[in-house]
């Protein structure tokens, strides 16, 4: 072998590894929703009423859908949606119920990781649906990308939908929409605000990511996320600046800051420092020096979190991440072996 | 084989360093007397009240060089840790130990040190101190049992410790060597190379300040990591100052730990005098222990 084709082929192998590592498993792209379609609403997590939803129920009829609503819908055992049991058996109920398209978690809060060993994924397999929600359904979106790499959709649920539609800010409304349009098979299209702590680059890889705490609590876990090859995006609410720092080099301490495509910071509400207890370092300063060795793009501010702009984002899927000194965009990645999955 | 480091004769020193949070040099004088009436010299390193004016004791530098300064001196017998907070994750891999491990020495410290200790324990099979450090000496703290027992082992001798009976307690006898610490640090190395291996240990948890939900959330996860099925036995320590949110959990630590263990039959022992408020007793990691819990109680031993 010259040189020449030594080093081509090197560079094919180079190539194929993050291809390779990705696709070990395909990736299942569940069939977009068209309207007459059904969606699912049921707690995995956090309890919510009835009279909760019923803002959601109204919009997501009014796009088309159908909805059907979940037993654990009005349940309540303290904090949960119902006892371990009761939100299993309905998330079960939703994962084998041929008629869904979708599965929207009605809200996040506490509790996902109470049932997620007892589910059973396979009817995903034969019948793969969208299975929607942030914060603790991070729980559900790694588990699902690591283990059936399963597309799904990072987004606002239930309780983030205004009351009042008429009432709401541009924003907002956008967010909710940005549902409707992943649902709908729409290429997704972000812009950030150019941040000037960014690191500009260019990347090409499927996002995942999540709850910054979330995440960690996954560790050693078979839910446990390999972000090598991917971009990564991380957001998180009420946690110390020092928590935020720890759990950066959490990160980086089990191998998944240096593998990275990119990295995406969403947004980061911060629980004030106790008095006495100034940690002296913003979020910015936290993540950039923990990814000071690396070369991939990064970018702060994305809409992504605990806040109002809160995009809808395909997890799992290929994008094309762009990070330039006056613009961020992150957009779906077009192009050949993305097709959806039909259902058999 | 675990290698346990000398212990301390009269007239040997003991260094005080600070390598997580802040401390001011006045917090730990009290310790600095007591030791000395132990009949131990002192020496602080400089994270010990320096100049910092941030959260830390110092820079990750400065930290470090203070924390390898007390590994390598061969003056130095025994390293006590003058407070926790927060700061090990972040030089705990660029910590040289290699002269350490030729003249092992008794690294002391909880919390936020629990991060070194598992390290210790889970690389190099060191047995370390897990103790109140020293601020616990403040405010009448030399005479608790925490702190007298810490002069105990230091000396040497070989400590034994009950606690009186729990309701919740699963009674049985287990053996086996002692790990464990500060239950959000021990959640937090899962899956990094300081991570702790629990199979046939005896494992101690505790924690401060924390949510419910959130010891809740850690405990699934070492279940979920593999670290709760194959104990010998577990030992509940404090869990101190706990907030819940604004709707109420609805459950106690206790009951948390009892749901989640509720399919293993290792005894388990709670009430046990490990925390962050006065009761604290010092512990050997990386040690052979016997832990008995029957009607009558619970006692550790080595």
């Amino acid at each position: 072998m010259n040189r020449k084709n030594f080093l081509s082929s090197l560079l094919a192998i180079g190539a194929a590894g993050p291809v390779l590592a990705a696709s070990k498993i395909p990736l299942i792209v569940p069939p977009y929703l068209r309207p007459g379609d059904t969606i699912g609403i049921t707690c995995p997590s956090g309890d919510i009423t009835a009279k909760e939803i019923e803002p959601a129920v109204q919009l997501i009829e009014s796009w088309g859908f159908r909805v059907k609503i979940g037993e654990t819908v009005g349940k309540k055992d303290f904090i949960f949606g119902g006892t371990d049991d009761e939100r299993a058996a309905d998330f079960q109920k939703m994962l084998r119920d041929p008629e869904l398209g979708a599965i929207l978690c009605a809200r996040g809060g506490y509790g996902a990781v109470h049932i997620i060993d007892q589910l059973d994924f396979s009817p995903l397999s034969h019948h793969p649906k969208w299975i929607i929600g942030f914060s603790d359904v991070t729980v559900l979106l790694c588990h699902l990308h690591t283990n059936l790499n399963l597309a799904s959709i990072h987004s606002k649920m239930c309780n983030s939908f205004p009351d009042d539609w008429s009432k709401a800010e541009p924003v907002q409304v956008d967010c909710i929409l940005s549902i409707r349009r992943a649902l709908s098979g729409d290429k997704m299209e972000y812009s950030a605000i150019p941040n000037p702590l960014n690191r500009p680059g260019y990347a090409e890889a499927p996002i995942v990511g999540g709850n910054l705490k979330t995440i960690e609590s996954l560790a050693g876990t078979v839910s446990d996320i390999d972000t090598a090859g991917k971009i990564l995006f991380v957001e998180d609410t009420g946690e110390y600046l020092y928590s935020i720092d720890r759990m950066f080099w959490h990160l980086q301490r089990t191998g998944r800051l240096d593998r990275l495509a990119g990295l995406i910071v969403g947004g980061f509400r911060v629980k004030p420092d106790d008095p006495g207890e100034e940690y002296g370092h913003s979020v910015y300063e936290i993540v950039n020096a923990r990814v000071k060795p690396f070369s991939y793009p990064v970018c702060f501010d994305f809409p992504v979190g605990h806040q109002k702009d809160n995009y809808a984002l395909k997890y799992g899927m290929p994008h094309v991440f762009e990070v330039k000194p006056d613009s961020v965009a992150l957009r779906e990645k077009t192009g050949a072996g993305l097709q959806t999955t039909n259902p058999a | 084989m675990i290698t346990i480091p000398p212990f301390l004769r009269n007239g040997d020193t003991i260094g005080i360093t600070c390598p997580a949070g802040f401390m001011t040099r006045e917090k730990a004088l009290t310790c600095i007397e007591t030791l000395q009436e132990w009949g131990y010299r002192v020496r602080t390193g400089r994270t010990l009240g320096g100049d910092s004016d941030n959260y830390f004791s110092g820079t990750d530098q400065q930290r470090l060089d203070d924390l390898h300064t007390m590994l390598t001196d061969p003056a130095v017998d025994a390293i006590l840790c003058g407070r926790g907070g927060y700061g090990l994750s972040r030089i705990i891999d660029r910590i040289d130990f290699s002269r350490f491990l030729q003249k092992p020495k008794w690294i002391i410290g909880f919390s936020d040190i629990t991060v070194l200790h598992t390290h210790l324990f889970t690389i190099y099979k060191i047995a370390s101190l897990h103790a109140p450090m020293a601020g616990a000496f403040n405010d009448g703290g030399v005479l608790t049992a925490g702190v007298q027992s810490l002069r105990r082992v230091l000396a040497g001798d070989p400590m034994s410790y009950s606690c009186p009976p729990h309701p919740s307690n699963r009674s049985g006898t287990a053996g086996g060597p002692l790990v464990g610490g500060n239950l959000s640090l021990l959640a937090h190395l899962v899956g990094s190379v300081s991570d702790i291996d629990t199979n046939g240990k005896i494992l101690f948890l505790e924690d401060v300040g924390e949510y419910f939900y959130n010891v809740d959330r850690m405990l699934r996860q070492l279940k979920r990591s593999g670290k709760l099925d194959r104990l010998a036995g577990l030992v509940i320590g404090g869990f101190t100052e706990m907030k819940d949110t604004m709707r109420p959990f609805g459950a106690t630590v206790e009951e948390i730990i009892r749901d989640v263990v509720c399919e293993y039959d290792y005894p388990v022992c709670y009430g046990f005098p490990i925390s962050h408020g006065m009761d604290n007793v010092a512990l050997k990691i990386g040690v052979e222990y016997t832990l008995t819990v029957d009607s009558t109680g619970s006692v550790l031993s080595e």
